[in-house]
Protein backbone atom coordinates (compact mmCIF):
# COMPACT_ATOMS: atom_id res chain seq x y z
CA UNK A 1 0.00 0.00 0.00
CA UNK A 2 2.94 2.22 0.87
CA UNK A 3 4.74 2.00 -2.34
CA UNK A 4 1.50 2.39 -3.95
CA UNK A 5 1.77 5.91 -2.54
CA UNK A 6 4.72 6.47 -3.14
CA UNK A 7 4.36 5.37 -6.94
CA UNK A 8 1.70 7.76 -6.91
CA UNK A 9 3.91 10.87 -5.32
CA UNK A 10 6.81 10.29 -7.27
CA UNK A 11 4.17 10.81 -10.59
CA UNK A 12 2.59 14.15 -9.24
CA UNK A 13 6.22 15.55 -8.15
CA UNK A 14 6.97 14.36 -11.70
CA UNK A 15 4.15 15.10 -13.58
CA UNK A 16 2.74 18.64 -12.43
CA UNK A 17 6.58 20.40 -12.95
CA UNK A 18 6.54 19.10 -16.13
CA UNK A 19 2.81 20.12 -16.74
CA UNK A 20 4.27 23.83 -15.84
CA UNK A 21 7.47 24.18 -17.04
CA UNK A 22 6.82 22.20 -20.68
CA UNK A 23 3.60 21.37 -21.70
CA UNK A 24 2.07 24.45 -20.65
CA UNK A 25 3.83 25.90 -23.04
CA UNK A 26 3.58 23.31 -25.83
CA UNK A 27 0.75 24.79 -27.17
CA UNK A 28 -0.21 23.65 -30.95
CA UNK A 29 -1.74 26.76 -32.82
CA UNK A 30 -3.70 27.89 -30.20
CA UNK A 31 -6.10 25.34 -29.47
CA UNK A 32 -4.57 22.14 -28.40
CA UNK A 33 -3.25 22.18 -24.58
CA UNK A 34 -1.61 19.10 -23.50
CA UNK A 35 -3.14 18.17 -20.31
CA UNK A 36 -0.85 15.25 -19.43
CA UNK A 37 -0.84 15.76 -15.43
CA UNK A 38 -4.55 13.79 -15.58
CA UNK A 39 -2.45 10.59 -16.02
CA UNK A 40 -1.49 11.02 -12.56
CA UNK A 41 -5.32 10.28 -11.88
CA UNK A 42 -6.40 8.66 -15.06
CA UNK A 43 -3.32 5.42 -13.83
CA UNK A 44 -4.20 5.52 -9.61
CA UNK A 45 -5.12 2.15 -8.36
CA UNK A 46 -8.35 1.06 -9.00
CA UNK A 47 -9.52 -0.45 -5.58
CA UNK A 48 -8.04 2.64 -3.80
CA UNK A 49 -10.58 4.26 -2.17
CA UNK A 50 -12.63 7.15 -3.57
CA UNK A 51 -11.94 9.52 -0.51
CA UNK A 52 -8.24 8.63 -1.28
CA UNK A 53 -8.02 9.41 -4.99
CA UNK A 54 -10.61 12.35 -4.41
CA UNK A 55 -7.91 14.37 -2.06
CA UNK A 56 -5.18 13.19 -4.44
CA UNK A 57 -6.93 14.39 -7.65
CA UNK A 58 -7.62 17.68 -5.50
CA UNK A 59 -4.48 18.14 -4.78
CA UNK A 60 -3.19 17.59 -7.83
CA UNK A 61 -4.94 20.23 -9.71
CA UNK A 62 -4.84 22.74 -6.77
CA UNK A 63 -0.82 22.17 -7.93
CA UNK A 64 -1.11 23.00 -11.09
CA UNK A 65 -3.68 25.88 -10.89
CA UNK A 66 -1.29 27.72 -8.36
CA UNK A 67 1.66 26.99 -11.06
CA UNK A 68 -0.97 28.35 -13.91
CA UNK A 69 -2.94 30.67 -12.32
CA UNK A 70 -5.75 29.24 -13.12
CA UNK A 71 -8.07 29.93 -9.69
CA UNK A 72 -9.47 26.16 -9.17
CA UNK A 73 -10.40 25.63 -12.69
CA UNK A 74 -7.95 22.69 -12.59
CA UNK A 75 -9.00 21.84 -8.92
CA UNK A 76 -12.48 21.40 -9.69
CA UNK A 77 -11.63 19.51 -12.95
CA UNK A 78 -9.58 16.72 -11.37
CA UNK A 79 -12.10 16.32 -8.42
CA UNK A 80 -14.79 15.88 -10.74
CA UNK A 81 -12.74 13.57 -12.94
CA UNK A 82 -11.48 11.75 -9.99
CA UNK A 83 -15.30 11.10 -8.32
CA UNK A 84 -16.10 9.79 -12.46
CA UNK A 85 -13.17 7.21 -12.58
CA UNK A 86 -14.52 4.40 -11.23
CA UNK A 87 -18.01 4.49 -13.28
CA UNK A 88 -15.94 4.87 -16.27
CA UNK A 89 -13.27 2.11 -15.99
CA UNK A 90 -16.18 -0.17 -15.32
CA UNK A 91 -17.53 1.01 -18.49
CA UNK A 92 -15.08 -0.97 -19.94
CA UNK A 93 -13.82 -3.87 -17.70
CA UNK A 94 -16.34 -5.82 -15.78
CA UNK A 95 -16.22 -5.84 -11.74
CA UNK A 96 -14.12 -8.57 -11.42
CA UNK A 97 -10.91 -7.11 -13.21
CA UNK A 98 -10.53 -5.00 -10.58
CA UNK A 99 -9.58 -7.26 -7.54
CA UNK A 100 -5.78 -7.34 -8.95
CA UNK A 101 -5.34 -3.96 -7.28
CA UNK A 102 -3.49 -3.12 -10.42
CA UNK A 103 -3.01 0.41 -12.01
CA UNK A 104 -4.96 0.86 -15.25
CA UNK A 105 -2.50 0.73 -18.02
CA UNK A 106 -2.43 -0.81 -21.42
CA UNK A 107 -0.44 -3.68 -19.58
CA UNK A 108 -3.51 -4.42 -17.42
CA UNK A 109 -6.30 -4.03 -18.96
CA UNK A 110 -5.83 -4.96 -22.56
CA UNK A 111 -5.11 -2.73 -26.02
CA UNK A 112 -8.62 -1.82 -26.70
CA UNK A 113 -10.39 -1.54 -22.95
CA UNK A 114 -7.15 0.76 -22.48
CA UNK A 115 -7.79 3.16 -25.20
CA UNK A 116 -11.49 3.73 -24.86
CA UNK A 117 -10.67 4.39 -21.20
CA UNK A 118 -8.37 6.50 -21.61
CA UNK A 119 -9.83 8.45 -24.78
CA UNK A 120 -12.95 8.72 -22.39
CA UNK A 121 -11.24 10.65 -19.57
CA UNK A 122 -9.45 12.71 -21.35
CA UNK A 123 -12.96 13.71 -23.30
CA UNK A 124 -13.80 14.53 -19.97
CA UNK A 125 -11.81 16.20 -18.31
CA UNK A 126 -11.27 18.72 -21.82
CA UNK A 127 -15.10 19.35 -21.69
CA UNK A 128 -14.80 20.05 -17.97
CA UNK A 129 -11.63 22.13 -17.62
CA UNK A 130 -12.64 24.53 -21.18
CA UNK A 131 -16.45 24.30 -20.04
CA UNK A 132 -15.45 25.69 -16.55
CA UNK A 133 -13.10 28.15 -18.45
CA UNK A 134 -16.06 29.20 -20.54
CA UNK A 135 -18.31 29.54 -17.95
CA UNK A 136 -16.62 32.93 -17.20
CA UNK A 137 -16.59 33.95 -20.65
CA UNK A 138 -18.68 33.35 -23.89
CA UNK A 139 -16.78 31.61 -27.02
CA UNK A 140 -18.54 28.44 -27.37
CA UNK A 141 -17.07 27.60 -31.25
CA UNK A 142 -13.75 28.19 -29.80
CA UNK A 143 -14.01 26.05 -26.72
CA UNK A 144 -15.17 23.37 -28.91
CA UNK A 145 -12.35 23.30 -31.02
CA UNK A 146 -10.19 23.50 -28.11
CA UNK A 147 -12.13 20.62 -26.18
CA UNK A 148 -11.39 18.09 -29.12
CA UNK A 149 -7.96 19.73 -30.29
CA UNK A 150 -6.64 19.27 -26.60
CA UNK A 151 -8.30 15.70 -26.08
CA UNK A 152 -6.26 14.38 -29.33
CA UNK A 153 -3.01 15.56 -27.88
CA UNK A 154 -3.65 14.93 -24.33
CA UNK A 155 -4.32 11.30 -25.62
CA UNK A 156 -1.46 10.76 -27.96
CA UNK A 157 1.10 12.16 -25.42
CA UNK A 158 -0.20 9.99 -22.53
CA UNK A 159 -0.50 6.93 -24.38
CA UNK A 160 3.02 7.60 -25.22
CA UNK A 161 4.33 7.81 -21.75
CA UNK A 162 1.90 4.52 -21.01
CA UNK A 163 3.48 2.81 -23.37
CA UNK A 164 6.82 3.44 -22.93
CA UNK A 165 6.94 2.44 -19.32
CA UNK A 166 5.45 -0.75 -20.39
CA UNK A 167 8.78 -1.23 -22.59
CA UNK A 168 10.83 0.28 -19.40
CA UNK A 169 9.18 -3.24 -17.66
CA UNK A 170 9.60 -5.49 -20.38
CA UNK A 171 13.31 -4.20 -20.59
CA UNK A 172 13.46 -5.17 -16.93
CA UNK A 173 12.24 -8.55 -16.85
CA UNK A 174 14.75 -9.60 -19.49
CA UNK A 175 17.43 -8.80 -17.53
CA UNK B 1 -26.47 8.31 16.81
CA UNK B 2 -24.75 4.91 15.49
CA UNK B 3 -27.06 5.31 12.12
CA UNK B 4 -26.08 8.87 12.10
CA UNK B 5 -21.91 8.12 12.24
CA UNK B 6 -23.09 4.87 9.69
CA UNK B 7 -24.76 7.26 7.60
CA UNK B 8 -21.73 9.82 7.20
CA UNK B 9 -19.43 6.85 7.25
CA UNK B 10 -21.35 5.25 3.80
CA UNK B 11 -21.54 8.06 1.96
CA UNK B 12 -18.14 9.48 2.81
CA UNK B 13 -17.43 9.91 -0.52
CA UNK B 14 -19.67 12.21 -1.32
CA UNK B 15 -19.10 14.43 1.64
CA UNK B 16 -15.74 14.49 0.06
CA UNK B 17 -16.85 15.57 -3.00
CA UNK B 18 -19.04 18.10 -2.03
CA UNK B 19 -16.22 19.64 0.03
CA UNK B 20 -13.77 19.65 -2.82
CA UNK B 21 -16.08 20.84 -4.99
CA UNK B 22 -17.22 24.18 -2.78
CA UNK B 23 -13.34 24.89 -2.07
CA UNK B 24 -12.70 24.86 -5.64
CA UNK B 25 -15.45 27.00 -6.72
CA UNK B 26 -14.62 29.27 -4.04
CA UNK B 27 -11.25 29.66 -6.00
CA UNK B 28 -12.89 30.08 -8.85
CA UNK B 29 -14.94 32.94 -7.92
CA UNK B 30 -12.88 34.98 -6.59
CA UNK B 31 -12.71 37.84 -9.38
CA UNK B 32 -10.47 39.93 -8.43
CA UNK B 33 -7.26 39.08 -9.09
CA UNK B 34 -5.51 41.58 -6.50
CA UNK B 35 -6.95 39.67 -3.97
CA UNK B 36 -5.70 36.35 -5.13
CA UNK B 37 -3.72 34.78 -2.17
CA UNK B 38 0.39 35.52 -3.08
CA UNK B 39 0.70 31.39 -2.13
CA UNK B 40 -2.02 30.77 -5.07
CA UNK B 41 -0.59 32.42 -7.85
CA UNK B 42 3.19 31.51 -9.41
CA UNK B 43 4.25 34.69 -7.64
CA UNK B 44 4.92 31.87 -4.73
CA UNK B 45 8.19 30.63 -3.95
CA UNK B 46 7.88 27.07 -5.03
CA UNK B 47 6.34 28.14 -8.49
CA UNK B 48 8.78 30.78 -9.32
CA UNK B 49 11.70 28.75 -8.29
CA UNK B 50 10.45 25.84 -11.11
CA UNK B 51 10.12 28.78 -13.71
CA UNK B 52 13.06 30.38 -12.94
CA UNK B 53 15.09 27.34 -14.13
CA UNK B 54 12.89 26.85 -16.86
CA UNK B 55 13.62 30.08 -18.25
CA UNK B 56 17.07 29.75 -17.66
CA UNK B 57 17.08 27.60 -20.60
CA UNK B 58 13.97 28.87 -22.82
CA UNK B 59 15.55 32.49 -22.70
CA UNK B 60 17.46 31.83 -25.46
CA UNK B 61 15.40 30.67 -27.75
CA UNK B 62 13.60 33.88 -28.64
CA UNK B 63 16.89 35.73 -28.74
CA UNK B 64 16.80 36.31 -32.85
CA UNK B 65 13.57 38.23 -32.78
CA UNK B 66 14.01 40.24 -29.10
CA UNK B 67 17.39 41.37 -30.68
CA UNK B 68 15.79 42.51 -34.15
CA UNK B 69 13.37 43.84 -32.09
CA UNK B 70 15.65 45.92 -29.77
CA UNK B 71 18.18 47.15 -32.59
CA UNK B 72 14.41 48.71 -34.36
CA UNK B 73 14.12 50.43 -30.98
CA UNK B 74 17.23 51.42 -30.68
CA UNK B 75 17.59 52.87 -34.28
CA UNK B 76 14.03 54.74 -33.20
CA UNK B 77 14.86 56.31 -30.22
CA UNK B 78 18.69 57.04 -32.10
CA UNK B 79 17.29 59.21 -34.33
CA UNK B 80 14.67 60.62 -31.76
CA UNK B 81 17.85 61.88 -29.63
CA UNK B 82 19.10 63.30 -33.03
CA UNK B 83 16.51 65.11 -33.60
CA UNK B 84 16.09 66.24 -30.42
CA UNK B 85 19.52 66.96 -30.20
CA UNK B 86 19.08 69.36 -33.23
CA UNK B 87 16.02 70.85 -32.02
CA UNK B 88 17.63 71.60 -28.83
CA UNK B 89 20.23 73.37 -30.65
CA UNK B 90 18.12 75.79 -33.14
CA UNK B 91 16.39 76.62 -29.78
CA UNK B 92 19.72 77.56 -28.00
CA UNK B 93 20.70 79.35 -30.72
CA UNK B 94 17.55 81.45 -30.90
CA UNK B 95 18.49 82.21 -27.32
CA UNK B 96 15.46 81.18 -26.28
CA UNK B 97 15.10 82.57 -23.09
CA UNK B 98 16.15 80.67 -19.50
CA UNK B 99 11.74 79.74 -19.00
CA UNK B 100 12.16 77.71 -21.80
CA UNK B 101 9.90 74.31 -20.73
CA UNK B 102 11.39 71.13 -21.79
CA UNK B 103 8.80 68.46 -21.88
CA UNK B 104 8.82 66.19 -18.29
CA UNK B 105 6.65 64.02 -18.44
CA UNK B 106 9.05 61.35 -18.65
CA UNK B 107 10.88 62.80 -15.50
CA UNK B 108 7.95 60.99 -13.11
CA UNK B 109 9.21 58.00 -14.67
CA UNK B 110 11.36 55.79 -13.67
CA UNK B 111 12.05 51.55 -14.98
CA UNK B 112 12.88 48.21 -13.35
CA UNK B 113 13.98 45.95 -15.82
CA UNK B 114 12.71 42.35 -15.60
CA UNK B 115 12.94 39.14 -17.06
CA UNK B 116 9.51 37.21 -17.93
CA UNK B 117 9.89 33.54 -15.87
CA UNK B 118 5.76 32.31 -16.89
CA UNK B 119 3.58 33.43 -19.56
CA UNK B 120 0.76 32.33 -21.22
CA UNK B 121 -1.35 33.40 -24.08
CA UNK B 122 -4.20 30.89 -24.62
CA UNK B 123 -6.11 30.84 -21.64
CA UNK B 124 -9.08 33.08 -21.29
CA UNK B 125 -7.82 34.74 -18.35
CA UNK B 126 -3.83 35.29 -18.84
CA UNK B 127 -1.27 36.30 -16.54
CA UNK B 128 2.45 35.80 -16.57
CA UNK B 129 5.56 35.96 -13.60
CA UNK B 130 8.22 38.47 -13.68
CA UNK B 131 11.60 37.64 -11.67
CA UNK B 132 11.37 40.85 -9.68
CA UNK B 133 9.47 41.28 -6.60
CA UNK B 134 9.41 43.51 -3.18
CA UNK B 135 12.95 42.42 -2.76
CA UNK B 136 13.80 44.64 -6.09
CA UNK B 137 10.75 47.40 -5.23
CA UNK B 138 8.52 46.22 -7.62
CA UNK B 139 4.76 46.97 -5.91
CA UNK B 140 1.48 46.11 -6.66
CA UNK B 141 -0.32 47.84 -9.42
CA UNK B 142 2.59 49.24 -11.19
CA UNK B 143 3.03 48.82 -14.92
CA UNK B 144 4.79 46.21 -17.16
CA UNK B 145 5.65 47.62 -20.70
CA UNK B 146 8.45 45.87 -23.12
CA UNK B 147 10.65 47.81 -25.45
CA UNK B 148 7.26 47.41 -27.95
CA UNK B 149 4.27 48.27 -26.11
CA UNK B 150 2.63 48.06 -23.06
CA UNK B 151 2.18 44.38 -21.40
CA UNK B 152 0.17 44.62 -17.95
CA UNK B 153 -0.14 46.02 -14.99
CA UNK B 154 1.31 43.85 -11.85
CA UNK B 155 -0.96 41.90 -9.44
CA UNK B 156 0.80 40.38 -6.45
CA UNK B 157 4.34 40.81 -5.18
CA UNK B 158 6.36 38.21 -3.65
CA UNK B 159 9.67 38.81 -2.26
CA UNK B 160 11.50 37.63 -5.54
CA UNK B 161 9.14 37.72 -8.45
CA UNK B 162 5.43 39.57 -9.02
CA UNK B 163 2.53 38.32 -10.87
CA UNK B 164 1.39 40.36 -13.85
CA UNK B 165 -1.92 40.51 -15.48
CA UNK B 166 -1.48 40.45 -19.03
CA UNK B 167 -3.08 42.91 -21.60
CA UNK B 168 -4.88 39.68 -22.79
CA UNK B 169 -6.74 39.60 -19.36
CA UNK B 170 -10.81 40.81 -19.50
CA UNK B 171 -9.96 41.96 -16.17
CA UNK B 172 -7.76 44.71 -17.35
CA UNK B 173 -8.46 47.64 -19.13
CA UNK B 174 -6.03 49.94 -20.46
CA UNK B 175 -7.38 53.59 -21.19
CA UNK B 176 -5.89 54.64 -24.62
CA UNK B 177 -6.42 56.50 -27.52
CA UNK B 178 -5.77 57.16 -31.18
CA UNK B 179 -2.61 59.16 -31.16
CA UNK B 180 -3.43 62.82 -32.79
CA UNK B 181 -7.04 62.60 -31.67
CA UNK B 182 -8.57 63.45 -28.40
CA UNK B 183 -11.26 60.95 -27.67
CA UNK B 184 -10.09 57.99 -25.37
CA UNK B 185 -11.15 54.69 -24.92
CA UNK B 186 -10.09 51.55 -23.10
CA UNK B 187 -8.70 48.65 -24.43
CA UNK B 188 -9.62 45.13 -23.81
CA UNK B 189 -8.91 41.65 -24.67
CA UNK B 190 -11.90 39.44 -26.07
CA UNK B 191 -10.35 36.35 -25.34
CA UNK B 192 -9.48 35.60 -29.46
CA UNK B 193 -6.71 35.81 -31.20
CA UNK B 194 -3.33 36.93 -28.91
CA UNK B 195 -2.33 39.67 -31.08
CA UNK B 196 -5.87 41.52 -31.35
CA UNK B 197 -7.63 43.67 -29.17
CA UNK B 198 -10.40 45.99 -29.15
CA UNK B 199 -10.40 49.61 -28.13
CA UNK B 200 -14.37 50.13 -26.70
CA UNK B 201 -16.03 53.07 -25.76
CA UNK B 202 -14.75 55.50 -28.16
CA UNK B 203 -16.77 58.66 -28.42
CA UNK B 204 -18.20 59.07 -32.25
CA UNK B 205 -16.19 62.19 -32.84
CA UNK B 206 -12.79 60.29 -32.88
CA UNK B 207 -10.71 60.46 -36.16
CA UNK B 208 -8.65 57.17 -36.82
CA UNK B 209 -7.52 56.32 -39.67
CA UNK B 210 -6.56 52.28 -41.00
CA UNK B 211 -2.83 51.76 -39.94
CA UNK B 212 -3.24 54.78 -37.31
CA UNK B 213 -1.14 53.97 -34.10
CA UNK B 214 -2.84 53.53 -30.65
CA UNK B 215 -1.06 55.03 -27.31
CA UNK B 216 -1.80 54.98 -23.98
CA UNK B 217 -3.83 58.09 -22.58
CA UNK B 218 -1.92 58.99 -19.39
CA UNK B 219 -5.22 59.12 -17.50
CA UNK B 220 -4.02 56.89 -14.61
CA UNK B 221 -0.80 57.20 -12.45
CA UNK B 222 0.19 53.65 -13.80
CA UNK B 223 1.67 54.52 -17.60
CA UNK B 224 3.26 57.37 -19.19
CA UNK B 225 1.08 58.97 -21.67
CA UNK B 226 1.93 58.60 -25.04
CA UNK B 227 3.15 54.59 -24.51
CA UNK B 228 2.61 53.09 -28.22
CA UNK B 229 0.39 50.15 -27.91
CA UNK B 230 -0.84 49.03 -31.15
CA UNK B 231 -2.21 49.45 -34.56
CA UNK B 232 -5.98 50.17 -35.52
CA UNK B 233 -6.88 47.44 -38.19
CA UNK B 234 -10.38 48.28 -38.64
CA UNK B 235 -11.26 50.08 -41.79
CA UNK B 236 -13.05 53.29 -42.02
CA UNK B 237 -16.71 53.63 -42.06
CA UNK B 238 -19.33 55.49 -41.46
CA UNK B 239 -20.59 55.23 -37.36
CA UNK B 240 -23.96 55.42 -36.27
CA UNK B 241 -23.68 54.85 -32.75
CA UNK B 242 -22.66 57.34 -30.22
CA UNK B 243 -19.42 55.44 -29.03
CA UNK B 244 -18.05 52.62 -30.98
CA UNK B 245 -15.08 49.51 -31.44
CA UNK B 246 -11.76 49.37 -33.09
CA UNK B 247 -9.89 46.62 -33.67
CA UNK B 248 -6.15 47.18 -32.65
CA UNK B 249 -2.95 44.68 -33.47
CA UNK B 250 -1.41 44.88 -30.63
CA UNK B 251 2.70 45.79 -31.38
CA UNK B 252 4.27 43.67 -28.15
CA UNK B 253 4.23 40.26 -29.28
CA UNK B 254 2.86 38.09 -25.73
CA UNK B 255 4.28 34.44 -27.60
CA UNK B 256 7.66 35.98 -27.40
CA UNK B 257 7.77 38.27 -24.10
CA UNK B 258 11.46 38.16 -22.65
CA UNK B 259 12.45 41.13 -21.13
CA UNK B 260 10.05 43.64 -19.51
CA UNK B 261 10.56 46.92 -17.87
CA UNK B 262 8.27 47.96 -14.56
CA UNK B 263 7.10 51.35 -14.72
CA UNK B 264 7.45 53.40 -11.41
CA UNK B 265 5.81 56.64 -11.27
CA UNK B 266 7.73 58.62 -9.20
CA UNK B 267 4.94 60.98 -8.20
CA UNK B 268 2.40 57.51 -7.80
CA UNK B 269 1.67 58.21 -3.76
CA UNK B 270 1.24 61.95 -4.58
CA UNK B 271 -1.29 61.44 -7.30
CA UNK B 272 -2.93 59.15 -5.37
CA UNK B 273 -3.42 61.12 -1.73
CA UNK B 274 -4.42 63.69 -4.31
CA UNK B 275 -7.46 61.68 -5.59
CA UNK B 276 -8.34 60.25 -2.28
CA UNK B 277 -8.78 63.77 -0.99
CA UNK B 278 -10.76 64.39 -3.55
CA UNK B 279 -13.22 61.44 -3.17
CA UNK B 280 -13.27 62.00 0.40
CA UNK B 281 -14.10 65.83 -0.16
CA UNK B 282 -17.30 64.92 -2.85
CA UNK B 283 -18.13 62.10 -0.19
CA UNK B 284 -18.49 64.46 2.33
CA UNK B 285 -20.90 67.21 -0.39
CA UNK B 286 -22.82 64.36 -1.20
CA UNK B 287 -23.35 63.82 2.44
CA UNK B 288 -23.97 67.41 3.32
CA UNK B 289 -25.05 69.42 0.09
CA UNK B 290 -25.87 72.37 2.34
CA UNK B 291 -22.35 72.62 4.34
CA UNK B 292 -22.04 76.32 2.79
Amino acid sequence: MSKTLLNILLSILLLVPAQAVIFNNLILFNVAVPLVFIYVIVSLPVTLSTNVSLTIAFITGLAVDIFGDTQGVNALACTLLAFIRKPVYHLYMSIDDDLAGMRPSLRTMGYSPYMKYLLTMTLLYCFAVFAIEAFQFHNFGLMLLRIICSTAFTFVIIYAIDSLSIRQRQREKKL
Amino acid sequence: MNELILFFRNNSKWFMFIIYVVISCMLLFQHNPYQHHIYLTSANAVASGAYGLGSEVTSYFNLREINADLNARNAALQSEVVNLREQLDILQEKNYTDTMVTDSTMQHFRFIVAHVINNSVSKPYNYLTINKGSNDGVKAEWGVIDQNGVVGIISNVGPHSARVISLLNPNFRLSCKVKNSDGFGSLVWDGKDPSIALLEELPRHTIYHKGDTVVTSGYSAVFPPGLPVGRVITEDQNRKENFFTLKVELFADFTTLSNVQVVVNNYRAELKALEAGEKEEEEENIKNPFKQ
